[in-house]
């Protein structure tokens, strides 16, 4: 590349320069942005199907935190601004601490070269947006910042309260189709664009590409807007880090008081953090996650001496998943390691033995949330036990010659739907 | 003669009696389907209720811990966090690191101490750098992004960020153990199949120094 930049220097200085630091952005991304986003960057990157919210995806070029107008692309500051300080409420970590700058504008760059958009088109920039300074909130823009909440209609998804529960808010989807919850405006620290009046009333006037977050440019006036920002500002709580001691365990008894009213939305929080995907889903020989197959199972492990073991296929599916199993058959396994035929499995891989503390109503709202999963057929293979010869001799390996017996995952899916 | 007889019977009975002991002794230890299910989970509870979260004076950080001790526990963190045994993790040194494992395509990884020693466990690291392991896999060593198969992050990435500070409030808690842990590295052997994506080893690879 650089022979080649040296030769054409004088015609193309620009060109190549661009071309150089794409090479050295793609170096960056492959390392550190590829798990997520995915090598050609389509947001499809090996632990991308279970990421809440889903990264982004470059080739789509639908981009959420601009200073532009809506459908438009981003500055480049706009992106080297998520890169560098990372994007809140999501696993997008600020690379400031460990990126130069010119690394963080190498990346930018590469991450362009995934749409043709980014070449094809100029980012639309918002002259106001950069000589208009909010002022203070007073009581009287909040007071007409509560009034615009109400005539945009903000309540429908966001709630009147503003905590993500408004009407529709729970069939709400992303461009590629993607249940995306509204984002709850009580807890300013998840804002994915920042929590100042100016980020907040940014993503008023912008839009947030890709999302149902529409731009309200034409329905409201830019002073609407900004005291729309004020107000919304003022529907925050503290987060349990600014609690007192007291106002945190009123805040866990009226967390569990909403999870026993909404135990589906509780039961996904739960199976989303508590990693059940990590093997309830085929892997590619990769490593990454097949998307569309998650909670289908297929993986198979093998727990030498004792034999080979096919992940369950968690979805409702009611002749291979869970769709004929009862609420307390799928306790007794998560809780006691007790199939419905009353055999006992081992404590491992299915690690039920942490699950055996989870409370009563957790585990209530895990079983309602997987009988929400849609059903996807794949039957899975009964355990196999090696003969008891081999059976013997492993565990002589394992008790007597201390070897090393690991527990090992295989690739691909061991389940009847097959395809990976 | 019938001494010699008796002796020889006797050995013989006895001889095959250590074979049969022998074999019996292979085929059901360790009892894991003998065992009631609480002699599994109970240990893993009491290896956490050690960690004395009572004892903290401050009643916010106590409130915070109790919740984070919850998630932790139900979590699972201890079942690669915990020195690796052939009967399961060694809860006695709870939190304490040492579980290998091998990634194809992503090299050998061992898992972290997670203790407040200062020299190798989690007392070395600020808040925001476990928080950003929490949120994104990337650790403090130069930035680099934890593959997610060796740390489960996409997961711990779900937790909102509340918890997310419960759980460091948690771990916080946990008394120092000096447990080193090897650096990670870029070759990973798989030693028992090589159609296999991940080995996780049952011997320790933490030393005491």
């Amino acid at each position: 590349m650089r022979v080649l930049c040296s030769v054409l220097l004088i015609s193309s200085v620009g060109l190549c320069g661009v071309a150089s630091a794409q090479t050295a952005g793609k170096a960056i991304y492959d390392e550190r942005c590829a798990q997520c986003h995915g090598v050609d960057g389509r947001g499809n990157g090996a632990a991308a199907p279970v990421l809440m919210p889903r990264p982004r995806d470059f080739a789509a070029a639908q981009f959420k935190l601009r200073t532009t107008e809506t459908g438009s692309l981003p500055t480049d500051d706009d992106l080297i601004r998520a890169i560098t300080y990372g994007v809140p409420g999501t696993s997008m970590p600020g690379w400031q601490k460990f990126l130069s700058t010119s690394d963080i504008a190498a990346v930018a760059t590469y991450i362009k070269s995934f749409s043709t958009r980014f070449a094809a088109e100029r980012p639309q920039s918002i002259p106001t947006v950069a000589a208009s300074v909010p002022g203070a909130p007073t009581p009287q823009t909040v007071a007409a910042g509560k009034a615009v909440y109400e005539k945009l209609r903000c309540a429908a998804c966001h709630g009147t309260d503003g905590r993500g529960t408004g009407a529709i808010a729970t069939d709400l989807k992303d461009d590629a189709g993607r249940p995306l919850p509204a984002t709850n405006l009580t807890e300013p620290w998840t804002f994915r664009g920042g929590a100042t009046p100016q980020d907040v009333y940014l993503r008023f006037r912008t839009g947030m590409n890709g999302t149902p977050m529409p731009s309200f440019v034409t329905a409201a006036s830019e002073t609407e807007l900004r005291n729309l920002a004020a107000y919304v500002l003022t529907l925050a709580r503290k987060p349990v880090w600014d609690m007192t001691a007291e106002d945190v365990t009123a805040f866990y008894k009226a967390q569990a008081a909403e999870a026993e009213r909404d135990p589906v939305r509780h039961g996904r929080y739960i199976v989303s953090t508590i990693g059940c995907t990590f093997c309830h889903t085929p892997v590619r020989a990769d490593g990454s996650l097949v998307d569309g197959m998650v909670f289908a199972g297929g993986q198979k492990w093998t727990a030498a001496p004792f034999g080979d073991f096919v992940s369950y296929n968690l979805t409702s599916d009611k002749e291979t998943g869970l769709g004929g199993w009862t609420d307390d058959q799928i306790k007794a396994v998560l809780t006691k390691g007790i199939r419905p035929d009353g055999s006992r499995m081992l404590p491992f891989p299915m690690p039920w033995p942490s699950y055996a503390s989870l409370t009563a109503s957790d585990l209530s709202a895990i079983v309602a949330y997987l009988r929400t999963i849609p059903p996807i057929s794949n039957r899975i293979p009964a355990p196999t036990r090696p003969n008891i010869v081999s059976y013997l001799w492993g565990k002589f390996q394992l008790l007597i010659l201390k070897k090393d017996m690991p527990l090992v995952a295989y690739p691909g899916n061991a389940g009847s739907a097959g395809g990976v | 003669m019938n001494v010699r007889r008796v002796v020889k019977w006797t050995l013989g009975v006895l001889l095959v009696l250590v074979v049969v002991g022998f074999l019996a002794f292979l085929y059901l230890i360790p009892p894991f389907t003998l065992m009631a299910p609480e002699a599994f989970s109970g240990p893993e509870i009491a290896a956490a209720d050690a960690v004395k979260i009572d004892a903290i004076t401050d009643p916010k950080t106590r409130a915070l811990a109790e919740r984070g001790k919850y998630i932790v526990v139900a979590t699972g963190c201890v079942d690669c966090h915990a020195p690796p045994s052939a009967a399961g993790p060694d809860f006695a040194r709870y939190m304490a690191g040492g579980l290998k494992t091998a990634v194809r395509g992503h090299g050998t990884f061992v898992s972290a101490n997670l203790t407040a020693d200062r020299q190798y466990g989690l007392g070395r690291r600020t808040d925001e750098d476990v928080l950003r392991v929490l949120r994104s896999g990337v650790s403090a060593d130069g930035g680099r992004q934890l593959w997610y198969r060796d740390m489960p992050w996409a997961w711990t990435a779900n937790w909102t960020e509340e918890d997310r500070v419960a759980v460091l409030t948690y771990l916080r808690q946990i008394p120092a153990i000096a447990h080193k842990i090897p650096p990670p590295s870029s070759e990973a052997v798989m030693t028992y199949d090589t159609a296999a994506i991940e080995e996780g080893s049952t011997v320790n690879a933490g030393t005491t120094p």
